[in-house]
């Protein structure tokens, strides 16, 4: 018995000593792939949570949203057939408000 | 010459009778009524039939214009049994898991649908059909208040009344917004010098509507007063015509908007 605990501990300790290996990641997505797989949808959401503040935003904060939407759509694109038809579609009314109220504040 | 004649006898004839069709209201359960049509190489089912009326009273248009993403035009969505199956457009809600007052709300498409299936399929894919519906427009809204002129439901003042509290946010497909802070009501000029300028309330669009709903694709520009449009273009379902006269209240209820006192 007291080999047996005595090889079990010396066991976990050589284990613990062995660095957390990339091929990990080659089986099912950890949290982290899933993170960076729906990254995509964070940023929309932080995004177009703006629109009803739009208004009272100023002409750089919407540049940079604008400049968001650009940046995000590329990803969008690269998703399957139905998403990205459907947030294109959503992400394109959120750049579309923005530039039309920056239209505005710098036609005022 | 003979050519600006003949152009000017056939808007004569043509511009009062398209004028005239504008200004005809249906009948309330038909009133917003919109038939989605399958695309070309889509499903062999009947069209849908889609009610304005009992949408409306349960979400506001943003909800289903904006989070979901129909676009404001028929049949220019995208509509397919896909979609719908993964959890966007109809199938947003219609999945068959997500609740309505305690009920579940029936799932919109199957990809593999089975012939027993074909009364859940009817539901939506009603058009040409005798379809018994769960609700009924009449029993529906028979505690709605009703425009006197039209018997159309006032919308406005049902929700004023505490009688519909449409919905504004979907858990899993609304984004987390801050509450509105609208602007300013503004006076819009009329073209007629007999008729009251228009009132026009931010508060009242954009309590149902949010921003974009309107702007830009309805109303492009960004400057007051740049783009004149008139009640012909309205007649004909652009600008404010969009939704009022087809799912809004109609154009015949002109004080609605015609509402500053003449001087």
């Amino acid at each position: 018995m007291q080999k047996f605990i005595s090889m079990t501990v010396v066991l976990a300790a050589v284990l613990s000593l062995v660095p957390c290996s990339p091929a990990g990641a080659q089986g099912a997505p950890g949290p982290a792939a899933v993170s960076a797989r729906d990254d995509w949808k964070a940023e929309f959401e932080a995004i177009c949570a703006g629109t009803q503040d739009s208004a009272a935003m100023t002409s750089d904060e919407l540049k940079n949203l604008i400049d968001r939407c650009d940046k995000l759509r590329s990803r969008i694109e690269k998703l399957d057939e139905t998403p990205r038809k459907v947030y294109l579609k959503r992400l394109q009314m959120c750049r579309d408000l923005y530039a039309f109220v920056l239209e505005y504040k710098e036609k005022k | 010459m003979p050519l600006l004649k003949t152009v000017l006898i056939a808007a004569a004839i043509l511009l009062p009778a398209a004028w005239t069709n504008a200004w005809d209201v249906p009948r309330p359960s038909e009133y917003g009524k919109v038939i989605i049509r399958s695309s070309p190489g889509g499903t062999a089912l009947a069209p849908v039939r889609f009610d304005h009326w009992l949408h409306r009273a349960l979400y506001t248009c943003r909800l289903c214009h904006v989070d979901i993403g129909f676009a404001m035009e028929e049949n220019t969505t995208g509509i397919t049994a896909d979609t719908n199956v993964k959890g966007f457009h109809c199938g947003s809600c219609h999945n068959g898991t997500r609740l309505h007052g305690g009920k579940k709300i029936f799932a919109s498409c199957s990809l593999n649908a089975k012939p027993e299936e074909g009364t859940r399929c009817s539901r939506c894919h009603s058009v040409g059909k005798k379809v018994q519906k769960e609700y009924d427009y009449a029993t529906f809204t028979e505690k709605l208040p009703q425009d006197r002129m039209t018997d159309l439901i006032d919308w406005e003042k049902a929700e004023a009344n505490g009688l519909v509290h449409p919905a504004d946010n979907l858990p899993g497909v609304s984004l987390q917004r801050p509450s509105l802070n609208a602007q300013k009501d503004f006076a819009l000029t009329s073209r007629s010098a007999w008729m009251p300028d228009i009132i026009f309330s931010h508060k009242k669009h954009v309590m149902w509507n949010g921003c974009e709903v309107c702007h830009p694709d309805i109303f492009p520009s960004s400057k007051k007063g740049t783009v004149k449009y008139s009640m012909f273009d309205i007649a004909a379902g652009r600008y404010c015509g969009l939704c009022h006269g087809r799912v809004a209240f109609p154009l015949n209820q002109c004080e609605r908007c015609h509402a500053k006192p003449v001087q």
